[in-house]
């Protein structure tokens, strides 16, 4: 799975492989200013503390107690006396490859990032949306996220409603892209 | 007096909990109430009995004297324990308990008297020959300018009934005093019911001192050495240590007897403080804290004397369970107080449902604690949920203590101190004890650093990781996990 993390004006994307406590974490991309040094995959462990939001990091050797609360979109993560504020959300291969080829009346599937319940469901078939455009609202863990439309497109379906308990991954929005000229 | 057989805690939270302790350690029945809110909490599970009190608003439940000690009456107590905010220092609940039979663990109503009047506190430190800081008794507006003028600017108004830091206005200029004297008596009558201001020099930077006395009311008086709480914020403390680092011992012999003539003026009895400003090698009283107060476990740790057990002995009517020369301090010791405050937005406070708790420990590690998992961060009451206290032959090893107890700390469901704890500890000023009452104001995280930028990177995304591929919620019929997974699959590609 491929996760892009932003905090401040830093952003990387990494891609992150492993099953309940452990993950391998690859930094992608060869930008010195982002968050971890690119290049070399890192085992890490989150193990939980206390509640929701404490946790145990472990990573290059050392553990470290941390605390990640979904607040407003973004996670706010304490590290020692700092809390930074981070926005980490699913890079997503959209428009997919398979669309890509069919250039001119290629679908776009919206996605949802994370399992959860959909909140809000803004968009009815037939509007033209632009790239930006908030698609969906998923709620987990008491962290709203925006899915947003990837791309300008018209809306072809819309296939969940607010309430809706959705999966990862799971199709929230059918767009027909528009011709870029 | 008799022995006290059952003592009624009129207090929540931490302070109820050590005072519960304290009644195991001497044999005494510990009876606790509680508002609806505290109905789980530790102090309410540990006593021996417990009353529901009918509301979460202090008036009805903690603050509500008649109808606390008409509990202790209907629950054959003894004795009441006030610990400390609410009624501790309330020289008629003090004498309400008295007429009804019940003694109140503390000192006597006169006492009480003397030190919610500040103005007539001053007078009293400055009959014993203590120094007090320049300043009015209670001003008219008439000749407040004159009277300023005398006391000299920058200078504090304060109001005469106060406490807590309110009420507290500081002057820089002549120009400015009418204004903020209308404000100062505005707050003092709203908050305290009484109008009436003084004035007092204000010191730039000072250090916040204070000495620990113990009295049997009968005019035995001994103290049990200072601590220093200069890490404060809007006149709040945030951490106290014993002893209090760089003080000479000339400085120190004049604290303590000061503090000893003072409580000694006023008839003091139980266990008090005596609060001083420090200015460089000369020092001021400026209150008397006529209560247990929370930082009381340094030197408790210090000491190694038990106060709240002192003072249930001096209310069951025994002498001072020590002598001045018992009392003898050994190593260091600092206390933080872990409070639901945002210090990354402004101390605010943090209100919410704690969902989980994992108290440090070890050695030269005390937590007094009132947390729980369940527990409600209530908008009613003061934010302090624990404090830890760290203990060690030298300050440095207190300090590396203290620091790994924070970080094995942790509490989920509201924002706490913790923060800037760690933080106050890493700075130099903390290092080395030179640190005065500003300290607190440069509370800046300041920039992250790399390392601590790759940390909340990595744990921001193994995090998300995790939420993805173990499902928080149940997930309806329509979507089974198969179906999930082989779309998980087919966006890899």
């Amino acid at each position: 799975m491929r996760i892009e993390i932003s905090i401040g004006g830093r952003r990387q994307v990494v891609a992150v492989e492993g099953a309940g406590a452990d993950a391998l974490i690859t930094p992608s991309g060869t930008d010195a200013e982002g968050l971890i040094t690119p290049g070399k995959a890192e085992g890490v462990r989150l193990e939980p503390l206390a509640g929701a939001e404490c946790w145990r990091l472990v990573a290059g050797g050392r553990a470290v107690p941390v605390r990640v609360r979904p607040h407003a979109g973004e996670l706010l993560v304490t590290v020692g006396s700092i809390r930074l504020p981070v926005r980490v959300r699913r890079a997503l291969p959209v428009p997919s490859r398979r669309g890509a080829d069919s250039n001119s009346t290629h679908r776009i599937e919206v996605r949802a990032p994370m399992p959860g319940l959909v909140s809000a469901a803004p968009l009815t078939v037939g509007r033209q949306v632009g790239a930006g455009c908030v698609a969906a609202v998923v709620e987990a863990m008491k962290m709203q996220m925006e899915v947003f439309v990837p791309a300008p497109g018209i809306v072809e379906e819309v296939r969940v409603r607010s309430g809706q308990e959705v999966a990862g991954g799971q199709v929230l929005v059918v767009l027909r892209a528009q011709e870029i000229s | 007096m008799p022995t006290l057989r059952r003592l009624l805690i009129a207090n929540r939270g931490e302070i109820a909990v050590r005072v519960v302790r304290a009644c195991r350690d001497m044999g005494v029945a510990p009876l606790a109430v509680f508002a609806p809110t505290d109905a789980g909490a530790p102090h309410v599970r540990m006593a021996d009995d417990a009353f529901p009190l009918p509301g979460d608003a202090p008036a009805e439940s903690y603050l509500n004297g008649p109808l606390l000690v008409e509990t202790a009456r209907r629950a054959g107590a003894d004795a009441i324990h006030p610990g400390y905010g609410f009624l501790a220092e309330n020289p008629s609940f003090a004498a309400a308990c008295e007429e009804a039979g019940v003694v109140f663990v503390g000192p006597p109503s006169s006492s009480l008297e003397i030190c919610g009047d500040k103005a007539a506190a001053r007078t009293a430190a400055a009959s014993v020959g203590v120094p007090v800081l320049e300043g009015s008794g209670p001003i008219e507006d008439g000749d407040a300018e004159a009277t300023a003028s005398k006391v000299g600017f920058p200078l504090l108004i304060k109001a005469v009934g106060g406490g807590g830091g309110k009420g507290i206005h500081l002057v820089r200029s002549p120009g400015d005093l009418a204004g903020a004297l209308r404000l100062a008596r505005g707050e003092a009558q709203a908050a305290f019911g009484d109008p009436r201001v003084y004035l007092e020099r204000w010191v730039e930077g000072p250090r916040h001192v204070e000495v620990q006395v113990l009295a049997d009311g009968s005019g035995e008086v001994i103290h049990l050495g200072e601590r220093d709480c200069s890490v404060q914020r809007r006149h709040q403390k945030l951490i106290e240590e014993a002893p209090a680092p760089g003080l000479s011992a000339a400085m120190r012999e004049g604290l303590t007897s000061a503090a000893v003539r003072v409580a000694r003026a006023i008839g003091y009895r139980s266990a008090g403080t005596i609060e001083f400003l420090v200015e460089g090698d000369r020092f001021y009283f400026i209150e008397v804290n006529a209560r247990l107060q929370v930082e009381h476990p340094v030197t408790e740790a210090v000491t190694g004397l038990d106060l709240v057990t002192a003072q249930l002995a001096i209310a069951a009517g025994d002498p001072l369970p020590f002598g001045q020369e018992e009392v003898a301090c050994r190593g260091h010791a600092i206390e933080c107080r872990v409070s639901a405050e945002d210090p990354h937005g402004g101390f605010f406070p943090s209100i919410g449902r704690i969902d989980g708790v994992r108290e440090p420990s070890g050695a030269g590690i005390r937590v007094d604690s009132g947390l729980y998992a369940g527990q409600a961060a209530s908008r009613y009451y003061d934010p302090l949920l624990a404090k830890v206290i760290s203990a060690a032959p030298t300050r440095d090893a207190a300090i590396a203590r203290m620091r790994r107890a924070l970080l094995e700390f942790a509490v989920s469901g509201v924002d706490t101190t913790i923060p800037f704890h760690l933080w106050a500890l890493d700075q130099p000023a903390f290092a080395d004890g030179s640190y005065d009452v500003r300290f607190a104001d440069g509370w800046d995280q300041g920039p992250a650093s790399p390392d601590c930028l790759r940390l909340a990177a990595l744990a921001a995304a193994a995090w998300y990781h995790r939420q993805v591929t173990s499902p928080a919620l149940p997930t309806s019929g329509t979507a089974p996990k198969w179906i999930a997974a082989a779309r998980d699959e087919g966006l890899r590609r």
